[in-house]
Order: C-alpha cells, then sequence, then structure tokens
C-alpha cells in the first residue's frame, strides 16, 4: 500500500469518515501533538485486504475513546450506555470504512474482511506498518495504521 | 409511500443509512436484513420498491444477492452502499444491474444526488 497510498490520502479518508459519519461537523479530528501515549486500556479495529496487494488497515484507541465513537455513530447522549455488540459493530465499521476506502486507492482490487475488533491487533505478517497516524479526536488520542504484508 | 430494504450486516451502518434516507428527506417505510441470504428471502416474501445493500457481508455478499435476484426475474431497483467505492467495483455493480453505488461516508446531499435521477 505504501506506493500506492500516501500518508497524507489515508489522513484526508480518516477525516472524511469523521466529518460525515462521527462528528455534526468537522474540525473535532486534528493531528496529536508530540508522542501519541501508548493507550492503557486499548480497543483496536481492523480489515484486511486479501489479493495481489495485501494489507491491514486499523484504527486504535483507548476503550473509552471507542466508546465514544459508538455513541456520536449512532446520536446518543453522552454518557448513555453502549452495548458490547453496539460497541464491536460501531468501531469495526469505523475501521471497515476507512480500510475500504484506502482500498479503493490501490491499483488492483483484492478483497476486504469483515471488521475485527479485539484489545489488539494481531501481528502483521510483514512486520512495520508503512503509515501511522497519531491523531487528536476530541482530545482522545487515536492511531489509524496501515500495514503492507 | 416507497418500501425500502436495507441489507447491511453492521446494525449500527442500518441504522445510519435509515437516518441519512430520513435527512436526504426520504421518509420511506423501511425493512431491514442482515446479511444477503436475508435480504434475498425477504425480497422473495414481499419484494420492496428499491434495494438498499451493502456489499461486504457474510453468508451472501450484496453482489451474489444482486445476481441471484436477477436470475430469479426480480429487477427491484438496486443500489449498493458500501466502504469500497472503487471504478472496478462500479462497474461491477452496473454490469450485475444495479443503479448507483453510493461510497461511505455518505451525506444526505450524496444519497440525493443518486436516488433523485432514479425516482425521477
Amino acid at each position: 500500500m505504501s506506493i500506492a497510498v500516501e500518508t497524507d490520502q489515508v489522513y484526508a479518508i480518516t477525516h472524511e469518515v469523521f466529518g460525515a459519519m462521527i462528528d455534526p461537523e468537522p474540525g473535532y479530528l486534528r493531528p496529536w501533538e508530540g508522542e501519541l501515549p501508548a493507550p492503557v486500556d486499548p480497543l483496536a479495529a481492523w480489515v484486511d485486504v486479501h489479493g495481489e496487494l495485501a494489507g491491514r488497515a486499523a484504527v486504535i484507541c483507548e476503550t473509552a475513546a471507542a466508546h465514544d465513537l459508538a455513541r456520536a455513530l449512532l446520536r446518543m447522549e453522552p454518557g448513555e450506555e453502549v452495548t458490547p455488540a453496539d460497541l464491536v459493530d460501531a468501531f469495526g465499521e469505523v475501521a471497515n470504512v476507512v480500510g475500504g476506502n484506502v482500498k479503493a486507492l490501490l491499483p488492483s482490487q483484492g478483497t476486504l474482511t469483515l471488521p475485527q475488533v479485539a484489545a489488539a491487533v494481531p501481528p502483521a505478517p510483514a512486520g512495520a506498518p508503512v503509515h501511522e497516524l497519531a491523531l487528536d479526536w476530541r482530545g482522545h488520542p487515536l492511531a489509524v495504521v496501515v500495514w503492507l504484508f | 409511500m416507497i418500501r425500502v430494504l436495507i441489507a447491511d450486516d453492521s446494525r449500527v451502518m442500518r441504522q445510519i443509512v435509515i437516518r441519512t434516507l430520513r435527512q436526504a428527506g426520504y421518509d420511506w417505510e423501511v425493512r431491514e436484513a442482515a446479511d444477503g441470504a436475508e435480504a434475498l428471502q425477504a425480497v422473495r416474501d414481499d419484494e420492496p420498491d428499491v434495494v438498499l445493500s451493502d456489499w461486504n457481508m457474510p453468508e451472501m455478499t450484496g453482489i451474489d444477492l444482486l445476481r441471484r435476484l436477477r436470475a430469479e426475474g426480480f429487477g427491484t431497483p438496486f443500489g449498493f452502499v458500501t466502504s469500497e467505492g472503487s471504478p472496478e467495483m462500479r462497474e461491477t455493480a452496473e454490469a450485475a444491474g444495479a443503479l448507483f453505488l453510493i461510497a461511505k461516508p455518505f451525506t444526505p446531499e450524496s444519497f440525493r444526488e443518486v436516488i433523485e435521477p432514479v425516482l425521477a
């Protein structure tokens, strides 16, 4: 994906996803100032692309931030309880839409997996990511990470 | 009233599609299906006026759903709402008989842009 997709494009996609689906208006997602702190209680959502060009796109943040993302997606009130099923569903969809749009930039189209959600992303076959965005969403640290296998 | 069947394995995304339809001004009667196979049965049981379907779903994908519907003689107007909006997928969708493909993330405006010409 590093050949076909630039970091700026991943940033633009993430911005568009948050602006259209999550926030009522743009401006709540910005680059994180400094080094992104390691999450204490992390939650990760990711999709894989299988095919000639294979890879993975993941969104990683604190579980509390994932709850806020789910509330925002579902237009719930602050503090309203998010069911475990809705948390997995909503957070997975964020990764799915980001990953699907990254995949659409690739010159050859593989197959996108269904989104998965867990405390940590499984080890990537190719090791280090090719893009790692450190973002600030409403004060929450949030990483968008893309690997090329 | 137009009757729409929304097929997506994500309940959250179905809710967002329904909300966006309302925001776009389409006060349609909505039924939901959690995958392609469920949507196929829902059309067989009671054909809607339009199907809005995700592409990537368990059991039966959206494109397989569309091909199966056409093979069974259903000409139900069909549009995709999917995170994968590459030119290749748009061509595949059109060749199978889809009227449009709305790429996620979408807005009420992007819904109106593709739905208005179909309604006209």
